[in-house]
């Protein structure tokens, strides 16, 4: 479903976080929130999650307003930076979770478990618990539990601010094919602009808690919209130019 | 791991760790040494009714203290992580770091005056509820800072956008995370609560078999029949070790 973030304003204190933030991600894109650290996206990311309330404005999934509904309401799934998986739990208890509690028997948790865990390739792995994972085996095991709950939304906070340089074009390869196979409206929150400008459909530049730019990799490169952006990918027109 | 006692600084500092360490210790064992061959004494003590009154009452009521600890620990552990409002540092302060410094004789008097008119002074009740208030802050700190750690670890909210409720947050995440704290608290409690002694002697009085804890029969017996005593602290503080050092081999972390 598509999501729609209207006149979103937050502060902490003094400090304003989030600053009248306009944002419009379209069904089944993959949209990528890229501006350097403190410039209010994690803030955004959970807002949208509602695990912060907005001071003002509005967000929507679909035609469903949802700024004030709970977390446990919103039907979001969200894999934090450091992929937040219960440490008591096993794999497939992991993926589990939201299942259980949605109250689906047996047999059907037991489904679309092993489905997921086909998907993101980690048959063979249920028993184990997340202390004897990989970080990128993590992080496959929050996208499958997030992706359990058949989410309207799916929110990845730095997906890959915690994998090895050696694997991560072939992390951002899967995600992306995942994305796409599973169809779901996804926002990601990056300081990294390349790693931005490889995932995103879209990128989305913020800047001092606002949104200063909006757009495909292509046509940020092409047309920064002022020296801010245009310092803030500066990296990507080297590559850019390479390609 | 090299460790640096190789200076004239690093060698004071160890020698001095080694005083209060060697210091530690013998005051813990020195009462194995005194009791030396009158081992016969600590036997025939165990014979003696009101030493077991003393020694069921004690167990029985500091076992009470401590379930009783765990159970209310969860919900004042619950609001202290995530009720919002100013001044919840002093209200920890209130729950947690007054009662275990309050003076006991005093906290015994205050319940005497508080509920001394219901009938519950000199009953096992009173018990009860002198060594709750000195000892279960022990259960309410552990399980309030761990419950803190795993909010902070963001589990929660995780949870709740995989649809739990409270009660799941509860059930599924907070108390299966904080199993061994608890435990440890439950450890440090029991404790506290087997050693408490003024509360319990000016509020519940010291009846045999009803009321007349292991430290109340020490105090009581310590100037008229010496060797009861220390076989009584004998038996105590071999009660006491050991259960510290299971609780503690339980209570061992896991992840």
């Amino acid at each position: 479903m598509s999501l729609y973030i209207r006149n979103v304003s937050k502060s902490f204190g003094k400090v304003k976080v989030l600053d009248k933030v306009e944002l419009l991600v379209e069904q089944g894109e993959l949209m990528v929130i890229m501006g350097p650290s403190g410039c209010g996206k994690t803030t955004l990311l959970l807002v949208i999650l509602g695990a912060l309330r907005p001071d003002e404005g509005q967000i929507w999934i679909g035609d469903r307003e949802i700024t004030n509904l709970r977390v446990e309401e919103r039907n979001i799934g969200y894999v934090p930076q450091d992929f937040g998986l219960f440490p008591h739990l096993s794999v497939y208890e992991n993926i589990a979770f939201g299942l259980k509690i949605r109250g689906y028997s047996k047999l059907e948790i037991d489904s679309k478990v092993r489905n997921l865990l086909r998907i993101v390739n980690l048959d063979g792995l249920e028993t184990r618990k997340p202390k004897e994972l990989s970080g990128g085996q993590r992080q496959r095991v929050a996208l499958a539990r997030a992706l359990a709950i058949n989410p309207s939304l799916l929110l990845l906070d730095e997906p890959l601010s915690n994998i090895d340089e050696a694997t991560k074009s072939d992390v951002i390869e899967k995600l992306k094919d995942l994305q796409k196979e599973v169809g779901i409206t996804t926002i990601c929150v990056t300081h990294n602009p390349e790693d931005a400008f490889k995932l995103g459909n879209r990128i989305a530049i913020m800047y001092l808690g606002r949104i200063i730019q909006c757009g495909k990799p292509e046509e940020i490169l092409k047309e920064p919209k002022n020296e801010v952006v245009k310092r803030l990918v500066a990296s990507m027109y080297i590559l850019w130019n390479k390609a | 791991m090299v460790i640096y006692l190789g200076d004239k600084f690093g060698f004071t500092i160890s020698l001095m760790a080694f005083a209060v360490i060697i210091y530690m210790l013998v005051s813990i064992f020195y009462l194995y040494v005194a009791v030396g061959e009158h081992w016969n004494l600590v036997l025939s003590a165990l014979l003696d009714s009101r030493v077991h009154g003393a020694i069921f009452i004690s167990i029985s009521s500091a076992l009470l203290v401590g379930f009783l600890a765990i159970v209310s620990s969860i919900p004042v552990a619950y609001l202290l992580t995530y009720m919002e409002i100013r001044g919840k540092e002093i209200l920890e302060t209130f729950l947690i770091d007054i009662p275990q410094t309050f003076p006991p004789v005093t906290e015994g008097l205050v319940y005497l005056l508080m509920f001394g008119r219901f009938g519950l002074a000199y009953t096992y009740a009173a018990v009860i509820i002198a060594k709750f208030y000195v000892s279960a802050p022990f259960t309410i700190s552990f399980a309030s800072r761990r419950f803190r750690e795993i909010k902070e670890s963001g589990m929660d909210i995780i949870a709740r956008s995989l649809g739990a409720k409270t009660s799941h947050i509860l059930t599924k995440i907070l108390l299966p995370l904080s199993a061994r704290d608890l435990i440890a608290g439950f450890s440090l409690t029991w404790a506290r609560a087997m050693g408490e002694l003024a509360a319990t002697l000016v509020f519940a009085g010291a009846i045999p078999w009803v009321t007349e804890t292991l430290p109340v029969l020490i105090y009581l017996t310590s100037s008229e029949s010496p060797q009861v005593a220390i076989a009584a602290s004998v038996i105590m503080e071999t009660l006491s070790i050991i259960s510290l050092l299971l609780f503690k081999f339980i209570a061992r972390r896991r992840y």
